[in-house]
């Protein structure tokens, strides 16, 4: 890559995107004016909610009447000054007394009024039969016994704000009321006043000031600041990349020296630039608009709150542009890809839905009460740099130091596939010279089945894999349903069978047969291997096990499973000591899913994604794919380290036979050692003991390791020296990569 | 200069299977001529072309542009050739001289050398009144001619002209051919697709007539009216393609 054509092509589209009114619009003059607008217009608002009055009417006010010790309710138009603390409140609620029942719900339905409050008859009688009951305790001892209560009601309508709102004020009016009522009566009879409140509490929230604020900020700030992300990367990227197609310039670039690669990275940097800007701007200008809000909503009591927000801490505006850096990649990439396969700038508009929609629940997964970060939601895209800012923020340094290798290193991941996709739109003929095609499905898959190619295409291999999964996740569905009643050995075998056969072997099969021409050739079975490759797959299983064991340790240190997962881990142990033999444990556990796994991920889906055209982005590619299909977070990773080798084993050595032994001797000895270990207290009773450090056979000794390491690297040395098969698109890039020191 | 041997390109089509746009497509352009395509909207022209500029890669066959294959050294190819085609629009948010600097950069050349060849070139074009112009305010003829300083800035071998006259009024099509004759007389090889005969007996020194991807006729002028027993290009043009129809349906009853 030339870093100058990539500078070149940054600088000219920054000028480019700067030069167009409708981008600096929407960029830097948009924020500024938006969010003080917003804000005014809040303020505003905030007026008229202060000074609205709500319309209470009071149905049977007369049952207050006669009852000389009774405290105060209605005064007038409005409820007893004695109730409220400030003259606005008692303003608020207006009152209509003498109206009837029919009338006033009538009045309440049509929106007129907003609460009624109703004293039902014989209100007055119940009352002072309970005051009664209180003075005269000592005579009667039946007074003793709870009477009835006197229930006035409160009748409100909950589909409407203002009535909720209204009904929420009178309410606590008619609390204080009560408590009024009740001191009355406990002093007119001679009990102190304590006796209906022996003891008070009160919450005391020891966080300090920035710990409160943080806490709330750190959810509101990375929320709008992704989303500004977001949207900051989607305009440019469409003028760049569709707009660019629709005005004709980009024929004109595509045709200059620059190579697809710096084009993409030119256009990427800028769409990141904006990105980046257009979330400060948008933050900085809404956290001065907030911050005047804020104090205003300070003076409205009981809306925002006991306690008004007080600026982000410092903490905060340091992090949150670092965060930023990762995420808009992410995001800028992503748009680039869609702007890049989109026609014209309105095609690519369409795209904004979609990619929000994907986008919108990882960023909102974190908001919803109870998600922490940890290892499983570290490893989810976006969602694990929300909750790793949010740490942050909150001030848990350390914590968030254990999730930092997890989450950049999925967003890393991410951003490369993402800058890989586009670069492919960049270079698919189909996409730069796309013509308006009427969609006739059925002819579609004719076509897919009549023009089949020799090996499944990339999309096919991807496809592969979105198909095992969903038919992983309708099995799942359906037994963990039937596994209700515990796991037994049957079912066990059944299951086994079930997720390895019909999951992933059957879908790869038919796919196989339907999609191309050399099913053989596809699931690299169509020659025998030699015997030294069959040698190289069993020593590299032997060599690697120990080193991958050590692997899987150390994933479990760093992220413990949780209490869920080792129930679930205990009865599959529990459900393999079922099994009767140890031929039968090998061959369900270690065989069958090298056999159908290997025909699956190294045979149609490696085939497939080889014509991406380089070898280490299949064998990635092929090993998340492997990774993803096991069930628990910890095997996933572990897999899919496994899944490099298993997939440089085949493009290595051409052949399914030595991935199928490597896979079948690599879970063998995996689950022989748990074999040897006795069952009760775990104690080491074997002829093996001597190659692990700890009694449980789990750690095994450094020299173990040392030599596994030597012996591993001599076997892939003698792999690496193997003269492997190129695909058409891998001899293609190669001869290009060559270009310039060739010539 | 140009090495064009059996070039096929075909699509993937629903309906058919495959479509054929370039049908083993053979030719050879020296430097120093103007090598013609002559052929019909949807003749294969531009796909050819296209392949020579390397933004599309065909089914089988070769094609060497300056000794670099348009397959494994596609960003050396470009290096040495110039491509305007009706399809290559300048930006409209930069001027023309911005736009010739930055391909001029593109192309590799060091500040100092480029500003020369520019400064030489806005003259040789007159384009100086229109250097600080932006690409959205110019007029159909200026953009061409920025199309071609943008083009010409690396002083390439070898010229692609794709269609490069459609669209254009006399008097600018007449400058552009002007041009395209300069850069000939300057030793370049220059491949030249146009529909319009006139501009293919003005210019080209052979022409090679394509017709639903395939050559029907290759040579100079003179020695394709004395094969085929015509005086005048496009009744020699007609007559071919009539010939290749009948040719054609017959195939097709059989």
């Amino acid at each position: 890559m030339n870093f100058n054509n990539v500078k070149l092509i940054f600088v000219r589209e920054m000028r480019d995107q700067l030069r167009d009114r409708r981008t600096l619009f929407l960029i830097a003059v948009l924020p500024l004016l938006l969010y003080p607008i917003l804000g005014m217009s809040f303020f505003q608002l905030a007026q008229f909610m202060r000074h609205s009055a709500a319309k209470v009417v009071v149905v049977g006010a007369e049952e207050l009447d006669g009852l000389d010790w009774l405290p105060e309710l209605i005064d007038g138009e409005q409820f007893s000054p004695a109730l409220f603390n400030s003259i606005d409140e008692r303003k608020s609620l207006q009152l209509v007394v003498g109206a009837g029942q029919e009338e006033a719900q009538a009045a309440l339905k049509s929106g007129d009024v907003q609460v009624v409050v109703y004293f039902p008859v014989g209100f007055k009688e119940l009352l002072q039969e309970v005051r009664q009951s209180l003075l005269k305790r000592a005579e009667e001892t039946k007074s003793l016994e709870a009477t009835s209560l006197p229930t006035p009601q409160i009748l409100f309508i909950s589909s409407n704000e203002k009535s909720r709102i209204a009904q929420l004020r009178v309410e606590r009016v008619m609390r204080t009321w009560r408590t009024e009522v009740m001191q009355t009566n406990l002093r007119d009879s001679n009990v102190p006043l304590n006796a209906a409140k022996p003891f008070d509490l009160r919450p005391l929230d020891v966080a300090e000031e920035h710990q409160r604020s943080a806490a709330v900020w750190s959810k509101i700030l990375p929320f709008i600041l992704f989303v500004w992300a977001l949207t900051g990367a989607f305009y440019p990227a469409v003028d760049l990349c569709a707009g660019e197609k629709e005005r004709g310039t980009l024929e004109t670039l595509l045709v200059s020296p620059a190579q697809r690669r710096e084009i993409v990275w030119g256009k990427l940097l800028t769409v990141m630039t904006f990105s980046i800007v257009t979330a400060l701007l948008n933050l900085g200008s809404m956290g001065l608009t907030a911050n005047f809000v804020l104090a205003q909503f300070k003076d409205i009591g009981g809306i925002a709150g006991q306690s008004a927000l007080s600026l982000p801490p410092l903490s905060a505006i340091v992090w949150m542009p670092i965060a930023l850096i990762p995420i808009s990649a992410l995001f800028s990439a992503l748009c680039l890809a869609c702007a890049a396969f989109a026609r014209s700038t309105k095609e690519g508009q369409y795209y904004l839905m979609p990619l929000l929609l994907v986008i919108m629940p990882l960023m909102m997964l974190p908001l919803s009460p109870g998600v922490e970060l940890n290892l499983g939601n570290s490893l989810i895209p976006v969602t694990g740099v929300v909750l790793l800012l949010r740490s942050v923020i909150e001030g848990q340094l350390l914590q968030a130091a254990y999730f930092v290798v997890p989450v950049f290193g999925v967003t890393l991941i991410c951003c490369l596939l993402a800058i890989r996709w586009a670069e492919e739109q960049f270079n698919s003929e189909s996409v730069l010279f796309r013509e308006s095609e009427r969609l006739d499905l059925g002819r579609w898959l004719v076509h897919l089945v009549r023009d089949r190619t020799e090996t499944p295409t990339f999309a096919q291999g991807f496809f592969c894999v979105v198909l095992i999964l969903v038919i992983q996740f309708f099995v799942k569905l359906a037994m963990s349903a039937a596994a209700g009643n515990g796991i037994d050995y049957a079912f066990f075998r059944q299951a086994i069978f079930i997720s390895q056969v019909v999951c992933i072997a059957f879908p790869t099969i038919i796919l196989t047969l339907l999609f191309t021409r050399s099913p053989w050739k596809t699931l690299l079975l169509n020659r025998l291997p030699t015997w030294q490759m069959l040698a190289a797959g069993t020593f590299l299983a032997v060599f690697l096990r120990p080193l991958g064991m050590e692997f899987t340790q150390l994933i479990e240190r760093l992220y413990p499973a949780s209490e869920e997962m080792l129930v679930q881990m205990k009865a599959m142990g529990n459900a393999i000591n079922e099994v009767p033999s140890w031929g039968m444990l090998m061959l369900l556990m270690a065989v069958l899913p090298a056999v159908c796994e290997e025909l699956a991920f190294r045979g149609f889906v490696l085939s497939g994604l080889r014509h991406i055209g380089h070898k280490w982005w299949a064998i990635g590619f092929s090993a998340i794919a492997f990774g993803i299909v096991h069930p628990m977070l910890q095997q996933q990773i572990g897999a899919a380290a496994v899944g490099v080798a298993l997939g440089y084993l085949a493009i290595q050595t051409g052949n399914l036979l030595p991935c199928m032994v490597f896979h079948a001797i690599y879970n063998g000895i995996a689950l022989s050692l748990g074999n040897f270990v006795e069952e009760d207290g775990g104690a080491v009773n074997s002829q093996y003991a001597w190659l692990f450090s700890n009694g449980e056979m789990t750690i095994f000794q450094p020299w173990v390791l040392a030599i596994s390491a030597v012996g591993a690297i001599f076997v892939l040395r003698w792999l690496h020296r193997l003269p492997y098969q190129h695909t058409k698109e891998e001899q293609l890039q190669e001869a290009r990569d060559r270009q310039f020191t060739g010539a | 200069m140009i090495e064009v041997r059996s070039l096929t390109k075909s699509y993937a089509d629903l309906r058919r299977g495959t479509f054929v746009a370039l049908d083993r497509l053979s030719f050879s352009a020296r430097a120093g001529e103007v090598y013609g395509l002559l052929g019909p909207n949807g003749a294969g022209k531009t796909t050819a072309l296209r392949i020579l500029s390397t933004v599309l890669q065909p089914t089988s066959g070769s094609a060497i542009v300056n000794g670099f294959d348009c397959v494994t050294q596609p960003a050396l190819v470009r290096h040495h050739i110039g491509f305007i085609s009706a399809n290559t629009a300048v930006y409209d948010r930069m001027t023309a001289w911005e736009m010739v600097e930055y391909f001029g950069r593109l192309y590799g050349m060091e500040k100092e050398p480029l500003r020369d060849r520019m400064e030489s070139l806005f003259d040789r074009l007159q384009m100086q009144d229109i250097r600080d112009l932006l690409g959205a305010k110019m007029s159909t003829g200026m953009k061409q001619k920025v199309s071609i300083a943008r083009a010409i800035v690396h002083d390439p071998p070898v010229l692609i002209f794709d269609e490069a006259t459609s669209g254009l009024d006399v008097l600018v099509a007449r400058a552009l051919l002007d041009a395209v004759a300069e850069l000939r007389d300057q030793g370049k090889c220059v491949v030249f697709s146009t529909h319009i005969m006139r501009e293919a007996e003005r210019l080209c020194d052979r022409v090679a007539i394509v017709h639903q991807g395939r050559m029907l006729a290759e040579g100079t002028l003179e020695e394709l009216f004395e094969t085929y027993g015509h005086t005048d290009l496009e009744d020699l043009f007609f007559d071919l393609i009539q010939k290749q129809g009948e040719k054609m349906a017959v195939v097709d009853n059989q």
